[in-house]
């Protein structure tokens, strides 16, 4: 059993590192956006690895079904043209970011690794219910209410915009 | 808890979020900058699962989905502003982008 | 009575806000109706008091009215409190009267001026302000009305804005009053802080004032000060000739009849504070002699017709405080009246010629205007031979009053005589200067150039409110005859007694000697400029100094110019160019520099690139966790 879930967590973060990379990497942006596909669904598996299924489901529909569909959509109207990231060679931007990102990483890895010692061992029990879309809900509808409404008028918000960005340019692009 | 330990997602987390913010540093099409946000948002939410098994608390995922919808309204914003830029015959560039220079 | 009074009172106040809230929907010539109507119900309103005073025995016509309690402060309270008596009521008849007809004369005088509404409206504030000054029943009050006179002469003399020269009047006519209305806030200081009241009736009877001659005379000193300055006597004249930039009928109503005479009003409402420091009173008499010989002598060269009469008025308000300064109340007030009515009408007999000759007030210019004005002409030498003091003409009864009472009133009386006697000769002398030059010999080229004369040579309006001055000017000094009745003495006698007249071979005396001046300079003056004559111009070559110092009116502009205006400017100009400029200026200016330097150069770091901005982010990030790492 544990070595079932190591195995499926060592193939899930592989493919969550390769796509990843794939993601930043490719010089078209439409492979790019596949690539997010499979960088959720590990991400999904991982969720569920970590007892969260509510917000696996969650991912899998919001990002793969609605996010990354948009994309393309956008990517088809748009295009495939896109930049090649290491086209001319290293310029000091990408040898500075290699650094900053790098150094993020590093960082927090000697965190994790050595300085956090043994305050992050042995994970709290949890009921079977916990990442259940009954127990969101709850979380969602009583603690967490004011977070709800809010994102809730983020969402209609940035739905208006999104609207406005589209009619106002297409008026004045008739004009 | 079965399986690797909170140490193992954080580090995986923690490169993931790398890769994303190097991505957002190197390229100059603005739709793969989204792209590598994502990435970043999502290294986000992977920690705070993790922490929220780690410490057997709800809160961590509510956050998580909050991040996801805040995340999908940024995408629709930008994606809309990519549409608009590129409809003023105007390469998708971020390097050309810059009449805001002072 | 009191009701009448009190309409008396408000209905120039009523007419300023009818006027001010009309505005633009009234034409000018409404406006004026408006100011002089409300002149008439004042003048109205105190010719009712004045009869319901006389229908009272003499001792009971004092009524004090208060509306309401205008300012409390513990238990120090004032009231607004207007006081009807046989001064007030003798001021307001003067007030309203000679301002009603001056106010009917504006309406001709200042037609077709752009800004007649504002002109009329200001006129209007005036009375009232003059009004509330001898209507007043304490003395703050009092300093009220006295401060609103001055604001509205600084806003009349001022009033053709666009000329700098009455811009520089009028504030120089502010500042200078000022001087008196600060000493006169003083005054008041201390009696509050003495008596604790500005009552009239309570300060005159309060024991702190009639015990202590100190507090007495420095509160006298104090008052003597505000009066000085209203009533430009020296050595807080200066301001009055200047005053003369404003409207003709401004100079006539403010500046010759009413506002300048209320110094002298002061002392006679105030007269129980200055007999309790004789020498304060005395000094009254001193500064109005020499303002009569002063003003008298620097009226004989002036060439500006509006200032000549203008020195005569400083003169003339001179022989009132000589009157007021020796205790005789009456004379002096009755002077106040003649002169206002004399006064006045020289004024608007100047107005009509200056408006003949196309607004020109050099006399040199002038002359041989009694043929083309002879109306005119007729009330100018009314006013003049009133104002010379020949018998029977007003200003002979008022100015032998006030002369027969000096007399009587000891050495200091004698030596006051002296110079009023003197100045007696001097005013015969410049007034038919004045006459002459303008009215008589062969008309100059200038006023053949530019005499445009209308019917009844102004207008009705303005030639109606002359004729009627003139009747008063000839006839107003039959109220009080010496040695036959004193009306004027009787009527005030309640609120001020006057001081005995001389009787017998000494009036006698005063009364030959003046006439025989007064007659002596009307002589000389005719020698001198009633015909062509080089004597004038021979003795000024021969004594240039002399004609030099009465140019330049004995210096007194010089010294205060060097005493108070190069100090304080040179110090400005020092403090400008040693401390604000490198203290200030300069250090603002390199701070501006090196902000704009700074956010030059902190610019190019803004270069509209997001990735550098996303990059900045990135490794500010990375630094921020490199820093937590190494600390924890």
């Amino acid at each position: 059993m544990n070595v079932l879930v190591w195995m499926v967590w060592v193939v899930a973060a592989c493919s969550l590192l390769s796509s990843g990379i794939a993601v930043v990497l490719f010089s078209n942006p439409f492979f790019s956006a596949l690539a997010l596909i499979v960088n959720l669904a590990s991400l999904a598996v991982l969720y569920l690895l970590l007892s969260a299924e509510f917000v696996a489901a969650a991912q899998v529909l919001v990002y793969a079904g609605a996010v990354v569909v948009m994309f393309l959509f956008v990517i088809a109207y748009l295009g495939g043209r896109a930049d090649a990231p290491w086209a001319g060679g290293p310029t000091t931007q990408s040898l500075a970011a290699i650094g900053a990102a790098g150094a993020i990483a590093v960082e927090v890895v000697i965190v994790v690794a050595l300085k956090a010692g043994g305050r992050l061992a042995g994970a709290a029990e949890i009921p079977a219910a916990y990442g259940s879309p009954a127990n969101i809900g709850r979380l969602f509808l009583g603690p967490h209410l004011l977070a709800f409404e809010v994102t809730s008028i983020v969402l209609l918000v940035a739905a208006i915009g999104g609207v406005i960005l589209g009619t106002a340019v297409s008026r004045e692009s008739r004009g | 808890m079965a399986g690797p330990g909170i140490a193992a997602y954080l580090i995986l987390s923690v490169l993931l979020f790398a890769t994303g913010a190097f991505g957002v540093l190197i390229r100059r099409s603005p739709l793969i900058i989204l792209l590598a946000l994502e990435i970043m948002l999502n290294a986000g939410n992977l920690a705070l699962i993790a922490f929220a098994r780690h410490a057997g608390n709800g809160a961590g995922q509510i956050f998580a989905l909050t991040v996801m919808v805040v995340a999908a309204a940024e995408a629709v914003v930008g994606l809309g502003l990519i549409v608009a830029v590129s409809r003023q015959r105007v390469a998708l560039d971020v390097d050309k982008l810059n009449s805001l220079r002072g | 009575m009191i009701a009448a009074a009190w309409i008396a009172l408000l209905s120039p106040a009523a007419a300023v806000v009818a006027i001010g809230l009309l505005g633009m929907r009234i034409t000018r010539f409404q406006a004026g109706v408006i100011a002089s109507a409300a002149m008439f119900v004042s003048f109205v309103g105190s010719v009712v008091a004045l009869v319901s005073l006389l229908g009272e025995r003499a001792d009971e016509r004092t009524h004090y009215s208060t509306l309401w309690t205008w300012l409390s402060a513990g238990s120090f309270k004032v009231g607004a409190e207007i006081l009807v008596d046989p001064l007030s009521v003798f001021m307001m008849l003067v007030v309203s009267g000679v301002g009603f007809l001056i106010l009917s004369y504006a309406v001709g005088y200042m037609h077709g001026d752009p800004e007649e509404r504002r002109y009329h409206a200001y006129k209007a504030l005036f009375v009232f302000s003059m009004l509330l000054l001898v209507q007043s029943g304490n003395l703050l009050l009092l300093l009220a009305g006295w401060g609103m006179v001055g604001l509205s002469s600084y806003l009349l003399i001022n009033f053709w804005h666009f000329r700098w020269t009455a811009v520089a009047a009028g504030k120089k006519a502010f500042i200078m009053n000022a001087v008196g209305d600060a000493t006169f806030a003083l005054a008041l200081f201390l009696l509050i802080q003495r008596t604790g009241s500005v009552d009239f009736r309570a300060v005159f009877q309060h024991d702190v004032v009639k015990q202590s001659s100190i507090v007495a005379t420095l509160i006298a000193l104090g008052l003597l000060g505000g009066a000085v300055a209203k009533s430009a006597q020296v050595p807080l004249h200066t301001w009055l000739p200047d005053a003369m930039e404003g409207p003709t009928p401004v100079s006539a109503l403010i500046h010759a009849a009413t506002m300048v005479t209320a110094g002298v009003y002061l002392i006679a409402r105030t007269h129980v504070l200055f007999e309790l420091a004789p020498a304060i009173q005395h000094l009254a008499g001193i500064l109005g002699a020499i303002t009569i010989l002063l003003a008298g002598l620097i009226a004989l060269v002036q060439v500006d017709i509006k200032r000549v009469i203008a020195y005569s008025t400083m003169s003339q308000i001179g022989y009132m405080f000589v009157g007021v300064g020796l205790g005789a109340y009456g004379a002096g007030l009755f002077h106040l009246m003649t002169h206002a009515f004399f006064k006045a009408l020289l004024f608007m007999a100047a107005g009509i010629v200056i408006h003949a000759v196309s607004d020109e007030q050099d006399i040199r210019r002038m002359g041989g205007l009694a043929r083309a004005l002879p109306l005119t002409y007729r009330g100018f030498l009314v006013g003049s031979l009133a104002l010379a003091a020949v018998p029977p003409f007003a200003g002979f009864f008022s100015k032998d009053s006030i002369l027969g009472s000096a007399v009587n009133a000891g050495a200091l009386g004698w030596i006051l005589w002296s110079a009023a006697a003197v100045g007696a000769f001097l005013t015969a002398l410049y007034t038919f200067r004045l006459l002459f030059v303008v009215f008589w010999g062969e008309m100059s080229a200038f006023a053949r150039e530019h005499l445009h004369v209308r019917r009844f040579e102004g207008g009705l309006a303005m030639a109606w409110p002359v004729a009627v001055l003139t009747v008063l000017a000839a006839f107003g000094g039959w109220l009080q005859v010496p040695g036959l009745w004193r009306r004027v003495d009787h009527w005030l006698d309640p609120v001020a007694r006057s001081g005995e007249e001389a009787t017998g071979v000494t009036f006698a005396f005063s009364l030959v000697v003046t006439l025989a001046l007064s007659l002596a300079g009307i002589f000389l003056a005719w020698r001198l400029w009633g015909r062509p004559s080089p004597v004038p111009e021979r003795t000024r070559r021969r004594y240039p100094w002399a004609a030099r110092t009465l140019e330049e009116k004995f210096y007194f502009d010089r010294a205060y110019d060097l005493a108070f205006y190069e100090p304080s400017s040179r110090t400005a100009l020092a403090a400008t160019q040693f401390v604000e400029e490198p203290l200030f200026l300069a250090s603002l200016r390199d701070l501006g520099r090196g902000v704009r330097f700074a956010s030059g150069r902190l610019s190019t770091v803004q270069t509209g690139s997001v990735r550098s901005y996303a990059l900045a982010l990135g490794a500010g990030a990375a630094v921020i966790a490199l820093v937590f790492l190494l600390v924890s």
